[in-house]
């Protein structure tokens, strides 16, 4: 269980995110959802402390996270952030193995635990026999499946993801946020993930945060979040809204 | 009369002065001495030296004109002068010289000018038991002073007085020569040693040869000993005489100088770049070179 | 290209690996004590042969092994902290810096041997230091910009080193070739020793962060999201590189593009991960500079070329190979 408590924080002097509060409970997935600017990378960056708020603490199964070592920080919570180009030959193997850091000794080789689970991983982002394959060889879309697997792989109970399927393809997506969701329910985690995409936000996520100018404009479930009005004040477009007919979720349509 | 006199003193005066400089003090254990080498420090050495390397073309010339030419067992590939150096071992350059190579010739002593990196390469050598002795003369009495501790070292005392007297005679005559002789005006002289106008300042004994014989150096008053002047400088001048530093790219005064009064009447003096920058026995050559082009015949 | 990443990471192939660069290191020693401007046969040593062998030629190549481990260390930390293959101490200004620290220990504090060293990693510390802050951009830190900084603070140290070298005392200072294309005739046993100690403690401290540097490499994101204390992990990086660049250059002056060619080569065999880079590159490294010395000093014997020269002639065209590539 995650907890946010009356975050403020920023770069520098200036404040991004300005008293958010919200909650994040074991086997549920939360979107968080906004314009350009409003924070959610910020956001994200705090739950893993990789920035330090002003004000306010984050609170993961009842410990602040300030207690915490980086090390059992990335034990518990795991990122698939945006991913840079590496220079250095680096095969998808190693990539994937690297995310088992936290679980090593400072000194040594990857156990077989660490290896079953960077396999296991592996052929879950449907990248099986790509191992030896060369991180700077593959496609983004396929990279960013290769960031999602060494995710993954931590075997962390919690996943922050930023923009997860912004290289991906359609059948790609739908694997992104199956296999967030069988983390999720199947095994009791949890699971924060910025996206653009609202239809996605709609079918997958348990919990919409909306943040507008570093304030939450709503929080809680899809269907009492996503209306036209609060939809037009955040991201100034008109959209539809109906029921899917298979899965009954909010489907939002953009008039363009 | 008078001349003889002088002369006389001259010799004496130099004689009493070569017994005071060097310093040799016979050592408490047989078989050893102790010297002060051109920069003052104090060095051990065999009573007799048999083998000697030479790190710097003018060492090498120092070394054969007081006759010990047969001692020397390696000198550098810039050594080119007696012929006979030419066939002796080669031990490297003057900046660079193999330790190896040294070592393996087994001297008693190396002569060098300034090593730049003197201090563990002395180290080096005198852990093999090699002693290293600097010298680095940078006048023409320098060069004598040089001569007669060298000649010393090496078992020739006699002999480098000798070859300095006769030197000193040399210089005597140029100096008589001088004093007889009146310029309606001052031969000033431009001395390029290199053709982007490097020339000789305060620090350089050519500067002293220029002044020994009679004229006057354009850039005697400049600090450093090798400056680099600007050509508006160099035009600037007007040297009544160039001299230059004889070498395949040195021929010619540079182009600034195409209107100075030097190479209007033709009073261009080439010396050999060997013969002129050597702080050793030649210097008084080159002395004597310097005098012919500034006064058109030769000291007698 | 063809990677041996059959197997990940493990004993087993770190094993086979460092048993190979060992023997090499082994057979690079070797030929470099018997080769030299003097021919001498180990067999029968003369007295004098003796003393050339053990007094003179076998501390320069023992130290030319130290500092090629080092140098070759040094850079491969600093490729993978400020990721990017084109950092080496050379390039980056970090070895002028020593080169500078050095000669300022020689000015103000004469023979006292132990402050050359001491100021030696300062000034190595101070570059690193402004090429950091240099290259560091809001966007972090971009490839164009580091290599710019490097080129800009190497060649302002070195203007400086020529500067000194040609207005102060040169035989206490020594020539400018020496700074700037080292020279590993000047060296003793004690330098020896040193040079060593440094080394293995250098190689040891950058060898524990392998795992982290793994992570730096390919981003800081990365690293700190996956555990990694990266101040402290960049701190450690930082100070053992001019640890190790300070002490190998107050020994020998800086000896260029090592830093660059042994890790990448180092890669071609055994790919990126660190554990693998970072020690084989001090065995490789120290192979590297033993044979480049020993050609640059039996090329024309008895006359030397500064071994910097050597490893530039061959550094340079791989660095533009590599520039091309990126």
């Amino acid at each position: 269980m995650l907890e946010v408590d009356r975050i403020k924080a920023g770069y520098g002097g200036r404040t991004v995110l300005d008293g958010i509060s919200f909650s994040v409970s074991d086997g549920s997935i939360t979107a968080v959802l906004g314009a350009n600017g409003a924070g959610k990378t910020t956001l994200i960056r705090l739950l893993n402390r990789s920035l330090d708020p002003f004000d306010g603490q984050v609170v993961l199964d009842g410990r602040p996270l300030e207690e915490l070592s980086r090390r059992q920080i990335a034990r518990s919570i795991a990122v698939v952030a945006q991913e840079n180009e590496t220079s250095f030959p680096v095969s998808v193997l190693e990539f994937v193995l690297a995310g088992r850091f936290a679980h090593g000794s400072t000194f040594g080789w990857e156990s077989e635990r660490d290896l079953a689970a960077a396999r296991t991983a592996i052929q879950m982002c449907e990248l099986e026999g790509m191992g030896q394959r060369l991180m700077n060889e593959l496609s983004g879309g396929e990279r960013q499946r290769v960031l999602l697997a060494r995710a993954l792989a931590t075997e962390a109970g919690t996943l922050l993801l930023d923009e997860p399927t912004a290289n991906l393809d359609l059948s790609h997506q739908a694997m992104m946020f199956r296999l967030v969701r069988e983390r999720t329910k199947g095994c009791g985690g949890s699971a924060v993930v910025i996206t653009h995409d609202l239809n996605l936000a709609s079918e997958f996520a348990d919990q919409i945060l909306l943040l507008k100018q570093g304030k939450i404009a709503a929080c809680g479930p899809p269907q009492e979040v996503l209306t036209t009005e609060l939809i037009a004040e955040l991201f100034q477009v008109e959209v539809l809204l109906d029921k899917n007919p298979r899965t009954g979720n909010v489907r939002i349509t953009t008039v363009y | 009369m008078k001349n003889s006199f002088r002369t006389a003193v001259f010799i004496l005066l130099t004689a009493l002065l070569s017994a005071c400089g060097g310093g040799i003090a016979p050592a408490p254990e047989s078989g050893t001495r102790t010297v002060t080498d051109g920069i003052g420090r104090k060095i051990e050495l065999p009573a007799e030296v048999t083998r000697t390397v030479s790190l710097a073309p003018n060492i090498t010339e120092i070394v054969f004109a007081v006759g010990a030419g047969g001692k020397l067992v390696g000198v550098t590939t810039f050594c080119n002068y007696p012929k006979e150096a030419k066939q002796i071992s080669k031990v490297g350059d003057t900046l660079k010289p193999n330790i190896e190579t040294i070592v393996a010739l087994r001297p008693q002593v190396v002569f060098v000018s300034t090593a730049s990196q003197l201090e563990a390469f002395t180290g080096l050598l005198e852990r093999q038991g090699i002693a290293v002795f600097v010298t680095s003369p940078d006048s023409l009495e320098g060069v004598f002073e040089s001569m007669v501790s060298m000649g010393e070292v090496l078992g020739k005392a006699g002999e480098a007085r000798r070859v300095v007297n006769e030197l000193r005679t040399r210089v005597e005559k140029v100096r008589e020569e001088v004093s007889r002789t009146e310029h309606e005006v001052e031969q000033t002289v431009f001395a390029q040693i290199d053709p982007s106008l490097y020339t000789v300042g305060k620090g350089s004994f050519i500067t002293d040869l220029v002044e020994i014989a009679g004229g006057r150096s354009v850039t005697a008053d400049i600090e450093t000993a090798y400056p680099k002047v600007s050509k508006e400088t160099a035009r600037a001048f007007n040297p009544r005489i160039i001299i230059l530093s004889d070498s395949p790219d040195n021929r010619e005064p540079n182009e600034v100088f195409s209107e100075s009064e030097a190479v209007r009447e033709g009073r261009i003096v080439r010396i050999d770049a060997d013969v002129l920058s050597r702080p050793g026995p030649r210097i008084v050559e080159a002395l004597e070179l310097i005098f012919k082009g500034i006064h058109g015949r030769e000291a007698k | 290209m063809t990677l041996d990443l059959s197997k990940p990471a493990g004993l087993g192939k770190a094993l086979r690996y460092g048993a190979g660069f060992a023997a090499l290191l082994a057979v690079s020693l070797a030929v470099g004590t018997s080769l030299g401007a003097e021919t001498l046969s180990i067999f029968s040593l003369s007295e004098t042969g003796s003393a050339i062998l053990f007094d003179i030629r076998l501390p320069r190549v023992l130290l030319g092994a130290c500092v090629g481990a080092s140098l070759a260390v040094a850079g491969a930390g600093l490729q993978a902290l400020l990721r990017n293959p084109l950092a080496e101490p050379y390039l980056l200004g970090v070895s002028n810096g020593a080169a500078l620290g050095t000669m300022v220990a020689i000015i103000l504090f004469g023979t006292f041997e132990f402050a050359r060293p001491v100021l030696a990693f300062a000034g190595a510390a101070l570059a690193t230091f402004a090429v950091y802050r240099i290259a560091q951009s809001k966007a972090g830190m971009n490839a164009e910009r580091l290599i710019l900084s490097g080129v800009i603070i190497t060649t302002l140290l070195s203007s400086v080193i020529i500067l000194l070298t040609s207005l102060l005392d040169a035989t206490r200072l020594r020539s400018f070739t020496f700074w700037l294309l080292g020279d590993l005739s000047q060296a003793t046993m004690t330098g020896f020793w040193v040079c060593l100690v440094t080394a293995v403690i250098g190689t040891f401290i950058l060898s524990t962060r392998a795992r982290a540097l793994n992570l730096l490499m390919v981003g800081e994101r990365d690293a700190l999201d996956f555990g990694v204390e990266v101040e402290r992990t960049r701190l450690a990086v930082f100070a053992a590189s001019a640890g190790l660049v300070g002490v190998a250059v107050s020994a020998s002056g800086s000896v260029g593009f090592v830093g660059l060619i042994v890790p990448h080569l180092i890669r071609l065999f055994t790919g990126s991960d660190n554990r693998f880079v970072i020690p084989f590159s001090a065995l490789f490294g120290a192979s590297f500079v033993v044979l480049a010395d020993t050609f640059a000093r039996t090329l024309i014997a008895p006359r030397e070329l500064p071994v910097g020269a050597i490893t530039a002639l061959i550094g340079c065209p791989l660095f533009i190979w590599l520039l091309r590539k990126n």
